[in-house]
């Protein structure tokens, strides 16, 4: 396919990195994301009245403000002249993905804990069910059911943000397609580029709107 | 702890909670300046009129961007949900096909495109002229979305009842849908208006001078970058946490069911507890 493009069959291999890059953020991001997530979640639900605000300033203040602002400042941050962590564009990019889409992940696990209705937490602690048993048979079971749709969401939305990530020089799809338009004065870069998106982001939101029609009627 | 406690403290709804968030913030700032990592002499620039007189101008580009994408994008997605609603036939597989592309792209490849592929057909764009079509782009078909999810939302009945009883396909829209689907619309699209000012930001990767590229001017001259982020974000966070909570009273006013939420957009994920 790519024959048709002589400027991509040029650069075909360096394409072909673009687009593991882009996978390679999409999926480390999604991991730190539900990681950071889980703890998030934690912390805003059973935090008390020290930890949970922290969690609440924490989703606040990281859905609130510009990735790509985030990402520039992880990028300074995590420079070595700064904490010494890491130069690498990837690595800073996955961090930066985590951590603002990790608030987006914490606010949707955190809304399906709290849609199993707390009467039912009551009745198994009276049962005499554990905190741990009551979390495990009674919350969690549920609060699944309610999460993945946003979840699915949210995994759509990092999937196009990697490409932001190209701006602290990271060399995803996009970036790799103005690489080449530069190189090549040819736009087909920036076609296949899209293309490769699509196959992403496409097949990713006909699944989540599946599962969310199931879930839909399941309830 | 005998009991689960669940969400007993969230921002905003308790004293505490506001308290906390601020001496947190203060404890992180004050152990950044400490330990070195922040020095103070950094963060004197922002104590000087002339800094926000500049950042100021840069403020005003970006809102100027944002609420021109925000009209042009409104204007273009009333009639292009209401095509994706009613259009059958090969007219409306292309409207739908436009919207769901379009949704499917990052809106950062759009703004690109634009800047760099409509200068090869011949028309001379500015960086920021750019960004604001881009904008325009994506955001019109999400709120289209948005529009069409809301008209779905209006139960059929309603609409026979009203054609029954003699209006045409405009008065039913104008009297009976539109104004129980606009009610119902207004917190995804107050969302949706989020998702808008954070990506004006984008315009800052083709070179247009907004907010964060004026923030970028200044510190290339005091040498205060990561302070200067802290501080663009700060400004986008006054902007836009107060249009989530608006969001989010706006949403908690109807019943879940009447709930319009478009798949893909986070900044659209309910926040309202049972």
């Amino acid at each position: 396919m790519l024959e048709l493009s002589p400027a991509l069959a040029e650069y075909s291999d360096f394409f072909f990195e673009g687009f593991r890059n882009t996978l390679i953020l999409a999926v480390g991001g999604m991991i730190g994301a539900l990681v950071i997530g889980v703890i998030g979640a934690t912390l805003r639900v059973w935090g008390g009245p020290f930890l949970s605000p922290v969690g609440t300033a924490y989703v606040e203040f990281f859905r609130n403000t510009p990735l790509l602002v985030q990402l520039s400042f992880c990028a300074v941050l995590f420079a070595p002249r700064n904490l010494n962590i890491t130069a690498n564009p990837i690595i800073v990019g996955i961090l930066g993905l985590a951590i603002y889409t990790g608030s987006y992940v914490t606010e949707a696990i955190r809304s399906g804990i709290l849609s199993v209705d707390a009467r039912q937490v009551e009745a198994a602690r009276s049962l005499g069910l554990s905190q741990i048993a009551t979390l495990r048979f009674v919350v969690l079971p549920q609060a699944i059911r309610t999460v993945i749709p946003p979840l699915g969401n949210i995994a759509i939305a990092l999937t196009k943000n990697t490409a932001i990530v190209g701006a602290i020089a990271a060399n995803e799809l996009l970036k790799v397609a103005g690489v080449i338009e530069t190189r090549t004065a040819s736009f087909d870069g920036y076609i296949a580029a899209l293309i490769a998106f699509w196959c992403l982001t496409i097949p990713l939101a006909f699944v989540v709107s599946r599962i969310e029609r199931r879930l839909k009627f399941a309830r | 702890m005998t009991t689960v406690r669940i969400g007993r403290f969230t921002l905003g709804q308790t004293a505490i909670g506001r308290l906390g968030v601020v001496i947190v913030a203060a404890a992180l700032m004050t152990a950044g300046v400490l330990s070195g990592a922040l020095p103070a002499r950094r963060w004197e620039p922002f104590f000087q009129a002339t800094t926000w007189t500049f950042l100021g101008e840069g403020l005003i580009v970006t809102l100027v961007v944002g609420g021109i994408a925000l009209i042009g994008s409104l204007a273009i997605s009333v009639p292009l949900g209401m095509a994706r609603t009613e259009l059958r036939g090969p007219l409306g597989w292309l409207v739908t096909a436009w919207i769901e592309l379009v949704r499917a792209t990052p809106i950062l490849a759009i703004l690109v495109i634009v800047f760099l592929g409509v200068p090869r057909l011949g028309l001379r764009l500015e960086a920021l002229q750019a960004a604001t079509v881009g904008l325009i782009i994506y955001n019109s078909a999400v709120l289209a979305e948005i529009v069409r999810a809301g008209i779905a939302s209006i139960p059929k009945g309603e609409v026979e009842a009203a054609r029954s009883l003699g209006l045409g396909y405009t008065s039913t829209m104008r009297f009976v849908v539109l104004p129980q689907a606009v009610a119902r619309m207004t917190p995804a699209i107050v969302s949706q208006l989020i998702t808008l000012i954070k990506d004006t930001s984008l315009a800052f990767i083709l070179g247009a001078q907004e907010l964060v590229g004026y923030g970028r001017s200044f510190f290339n001259f005091y040498g205060n970058s990561m302070e200067t982020y802290v501080v663009i974000a700060v400004i986008f966070f006054l902007i836009c946490y107060p249009l989530s909570r608006l969001s989010r009273r706006l949403e908690a006013r109807q019943p879940p069911t009447d709930r319009v939420v478009v798949t893909g957009e986070p900044d659209q994920l309910t926040t309202a507890t049972p």
